[in-house]
């Protein structure tokens, strides 16, 4: 357990104890009642940040999974004579199928559609549920057996209740953070292209964070509908709830684990406290007061309390929590000894086509990349290149035509796929996760070769040393060099090991004495074995580099064989400079 | 006048406590007051029913304080708190919760005025043993098995089960005759779709009418012109208006108009006060709304003249509507459970009101039939009572014996 982790722990811990202590200082239903509130609102909140915050796919409609979550107990209560005890577990699978059920259709979307598209779900049901006749439940009192139908005549108990559910929360919630599961969805807020051709099963992640997220919001909302006793659809279903999530959640600081606990802590009781003081004197001005510090928190602290304070105690201690360099200690793996298929096809492209509207961006392209080769394919803007990879690598499906990898078929594969298969890229503008250190960056690219995490954080300390990144781990990739970014984004793709990478335009806006060390490392990595393919639309540098040029023009492969010859080809000249340069060349040749 | 009350009370307080001090056991035997709630939607959306229902109970504390308090306690003052229910069923039980907490010498109260804010309101008075009075008509409120809830209001089933028939009597009183057939212009929301459930599971059958047009729109209404074309085409003895919407109200009976069914060409029947409150005639005004009748389960009565003038003056409103009849209703209730019971207890209040039978007096006066309630906490023997807009005002029009105005039931 790493002594992050361990914190954290002795936090939720310390957590408990303070409610538990509070709780026994209290000595007023009411005070207990909105003590309860306070923790079943972090709850949610929570349950919120655990596809929102962490994965960066905004929701505006969390109050879906509350409702339902709600109405499970209530109707389950009222109807079958289940008792909450059962019925919020219940809720749980509730909120988790529904997750799966928005999260098909929804997931299809990005951004501010997706968040968007989430409102619809608690508006369609709130009417749903106001049409199958449920608006109003008031849960059954049970005067013969309150205590095994979760009523109590002693507030404290939901109290205890709700801490216990909160606690439960945290500890997903913080072991998702420090998993596989929490980095995948952290690679994916940052960046959901890079994460799923560094082999994240984006679309998997996203609806285990969803369903996850739902099942523990749905949890929230059955003990509240326990705790306020009445259901009805506005109250669950309402704007209200949904916004009450992702408000504490963006207050508190949102993607940190506890952010919602500070927003829940902070704005349940002050909204409360105002509508005490405020509501029978200046009735509605207590809103106007809640509005107000609402408003003056975001200019503040934009980011969230949580991660101003955190901001600032970096600040004044830079030597917080210093991560060992795993570098230094972890020996590179040997690469075995060049593969015995050297030499053989490894990539192979026949007749591939694909157009956007009337433009053929790529036309009948056949090209084949021996296993070892290092591999150039350049050609001048708009030729083609970058839509090449992306049809390799799995972003875009040919219309036409076959890939082969060992002669297997990529086509249809999705990128993450294409990457588990060995194919590892880089992108032409470098697509890092800038809130993540240089190694967790490159951890997220090697978990698709890793067992664990652990064996990931290996293999990609190795991936590091090899391209000679190591002594940069702990750095924030927002803070990288341009050489360092690009060489950051190739210790990525190397980390799973692939035996094949693409490189897209690695080389493009370095200076002399920068190329050099990119150079090197690409040099060093087809040395390990690994076969290498290659994009540039600069010939210089790569004419040292490679040992064969495959040239694109306007989606048709105009020239390829070694690269003496192809500088001499007058089709590329003329592709490169026009037809007029062509000419003079053939002239001054002869 | 509040502030007055204020610096009344705050004068009397500071009183009491120099009295406490020198001498502790007389000045608490003096000076009692009981103290009874009133939690109500302050802010938010029904900020207006509240301040209504709050401008009825500052009246009925003073009315009951003005004839020397509680005479079985003593001349006990009736004192009254109030809490905002805001805009969520979380808010309202939060308001309850802290009432609770804040008084323990509570003796009874009432609210809160939405059903859904009552229910949850009432689970925690419920528990804590305070009568409770409410004019929220929702069946579930008093479904619960719970003692201490009062409903003033007949049931909304039960009114859905009165308004038709009654509405047939009223036009046999008018004029004579019975309709025999029925327009229904509703929406799909949630009251109208359970008020008009039984109506068309035999309810129109039994009551001899014949559905002749049956509309159901989703709001908002954008046109309300094909709906009304057929209302034109069949002539229905009476057009059944169930809106919840005040523009979608607004767009029939201005078609209703042009079709030239308006001012009483058409009887048109509603149910519910938002029929009759000041807001409909601020936005519809008073031509269009002229002859619309309500069922209403509570409207100023014969009998109330001297109060419904007082209340005008008072607050300056255009009328008395069901909130401010029931805001000073509910306190007297309480002020009368209080002096039956002899003592500031509220499990004694509770027991005083069950057995209660008023027939007379200002709490018997507020409300149409007597005071009594069953086991679940339902009013006994309530008329159905109608009201109709005559020259921009509601009047109640129906039972006769309760009418301030006479029906006006136009032959189609």
């Amino acid at each position: 357990m790493s002594p992050t982790v361990k914190r954290q722990l002795w936090a939720i811990l310390g957590l408990a104890v303070a409610v538990l202590a509070l709780m026994a200082f209290l000595q007023s239903d009411y005070f207990e009642l909105v003590l309860t509130q306070v923790l079943l609102w972090a709850m949610m909140s929570v349950a919120w940040n655990i596809l929102c915050g962490y994965s960066g796919y905004f929701s505006f409609g969390h109050a879906a999974f509350w409702g339902l979550g709600a109405y499970t107990v209530a109707l389950g209560l009222i109807h079958l004579d289940l008792s909450p005890w059962l019925t919020i577990p219940a809720s749980a699978v509730v909120g988790g199928l529904a997750g799966a059920l928005i999260g098909f259709p929804t997931f299809r979307l990005r951004g501010h559609y997706f968040a968007l598209a989430m409102l619809a779900y608690p508006l369609a049901s709130l009417y749903v549920f106001q049409w199958l006749g449920y608006q109003e439940i008031p849960l059954p009192m049970k005067r013969e057996a309150p205590i095994l139908y979760m009523q109590f005549a002693d507030q404290r108990a939901y109290v205890a209740l709700a801490l216990g559910l909160l606690v439960i929360t945290l500890l997903i919630s913080l072991s998702v953070e420090n998993s596989r599961f929490g980095m995948s969805l952290f690679a994916i807020k940052q960046n959901e292209p890079a994460a799923e051709a560094a082999g994240i099963d984006t679309w998997r992640w996203k609806m285990l964070a969803l369903m996850l997220s739902g099942a523990l919001a749905a949890m929230a909302g059955g003990l509240y509908a326990v705790v306020l006793l009445v259901v009805t659809p506005e109250a669950v279903f309402g704007m209200l709830v949904s916004a009450q999530a992702l408000i504490l959640a963006l207050f508190g600081g949102v993607g940190s684990l506890w952010g919602p606990v500070i927003g829940a802590t902070v704005l349940v009781p002050l909204a409360e406290g105002l509508n005490a003081k405020l509501g029978d004197v200046l009735p509605g001005i207590q809103g106007v007061v809640y509005g107000i510090a609402i408003i003056a928190i975001i200019l503040l602290a934009p980011e969230g309390v949580y991660w101003r304070i955190r901001d600032r105690l970096a600040g004044l201690l830079p030597e917080l929590a210093p991560m060992p360099t795993p570098g230094a200690t972890i020996p590179a793996v040997p690469r075995a000894a060049p593969s015995p298929t050297a030499g053989k096809d490894l990539l192979v492209l026949r007749n591939v086509g694909i157009s956007f509207g009337g433009l053929r961006a790529l036309d009948g392209v056949d090209l084949s990349v021996p296993e070892g080769g290092l591999y150039g394919i350049i050609g001048p803007n708009g030729a083609g290149k970058t839509t090449l990879f992306n049809v390799i690598n799995g972003f875009l499906s040919p219309e036409r035509g076959n890939i082969t990898f060992v002669n297997e078929s990529l086509v249809g594969l999705r990128p993450n796929q294409v990457c588990r298969k060995g194919i590892g890229r880089t992108f032409q503008v470098v697509r890092a996760f800038t809130r993540m250190t240089v190694l967790e960056n490159v951890t997220v690219g090697a978990f698709v070769g890793a067992a664990d995490a652990a064996a990931a954080r290996h293999m990609a300390a190795t991936a590091l040393d090899r391209v000679g990144l190591g002594a940069r781990a702990n750095a924030l990739a927002g803070g990288l060099t341009n050489r360092e970014l690009r060489l950051m984004e190739l210790a990525r793709a190397l980390a799973p090991q692939p035996r094949l990478v693409l490189l897209d335009e690695t080389l493009a806006g370095l200076g002399h004495d920068d190329l050099d060390g990119i150079l090197g490392a690409i040099r060093q990595v087809r040395a390990e074995g690994v076969t290498v393919l290659i994009i540039e639309h600069t010939m210089q540098a790569m004419v040292q580099l490679v040992d064969h040029f495959d040239v694109l023009d306007h989606g048709r492969l105009i020239a390829s064989g070694t690269p003496e010859t192809v500088v001499r080809n007058s089709e590329v000249i003329e592709a490169y400079l026009g037809k007029k340069w062509a000419e003079q060349v053939a002239v001054a040749v002869k | 006048m509040t502030h007055q009350m204020t610096r009344r009370s705050v004068a009397k307080g500071l009183a009491v406590s120099a009295a406490a001090l020198a001498l502790p056991a007389i000045g608490r035997a003096q000076a009692k007051s009981v103290k009874i709630a009133m939690i109500a939607p302050m802010s938010g959306p029904w900020a207006r029913q509240g301040q209504l229902l709050r401008m009825g109970a500052d009246l009925a504390v003073e009315d009951t304080n003005a004839r020397g308090g509680i005479k079985s306690l003593g001349g006990a003052k009736l004192s009254i708190v109030y809490a905002d229910a805001g805009d969520s069923t979380e808010k309202a039980k939060n308001a309850a919760q802290r009432l609770v907490a804040d008084n323990p010498d509570l003796v009874g109260g009432f609210g809160s005025w939405l059903s859904s804010f009552t229910l949850a309101v009432t689970e925690v008075t419920e528990r804590a043993q305070i009568p409770w009075l409410t004019l929220s008509y929702s069946d579930a409120i008093t479904n619960r098995g719970f003692k201490f809830v009062f409903q003033t209001s007949p049931t909304a089933e039960w009114q859905a089960a009165q308004t038709v028939p009654t509405a047939l009597d009223l036009a046999q009183s008018a004029t004579g005759k019975r309709p025999t057939t029925v327009g229904l212009i509703m929406d799909n929301t949630a009251a109208p779709t359970s008020f008009a459930k039984p109506l068309r599971e035999g309810g129109f059958e039994k009551a001899g009418l014949k559905l002749v047009v049956d509309q159901i729109y989703t709001p908002p209404l954008s046109d309300a012109t094909p709906l009304i074309e057929k209302v034109r085409s069949a002539k229905p003895g009476f057009l059944l208006l169930l809106t919840s919407a005040m523009p979608d109200c607004k767009l029939v009976l201005e078609k209703l108009d042009e079709f030239k069914l308006s001012h009483g060409k058409l009887p048109l029947v509603g149910n519910g006060a938002p029929f009759g409150s000041p807001e409909l005639l601020k936005t519809i005004g008073p031509e269009l709304l002229e002859g619309m009748l309500f069922s209403v389960a509570n409207w100023p009565m014969k009998g109330q003249e001297e109060f419904i003038e007082r209340f005008k003056k008072k607050t300056g409103e255009p009328f008395l509507t069901q909130d401010g009849l029931c805001g000073y209703g509910h306190p007297a209730i309480l002020a009368e459970g209080l002096e039956a019971s002899g003592a500031a207890d509220k499990i004694k209040v509770a027991e005083a009101i069950r057995a209660m039978n008023l027939t007379t007096g200002p709490a018997a006066q507020c409300f149409p039939g007597p005071i009594k309630f069953d086991e679940k906490g339902r009013r006994i023997g309530v008329p159905m009572i109608f009201a109709q807009w005559q020259k921009g005002v509601p009047v109640t029009v129906f039972p006769t014996d309760l009418a301030l105005a006479t029906p006006v039931w136009p032959s189609v």
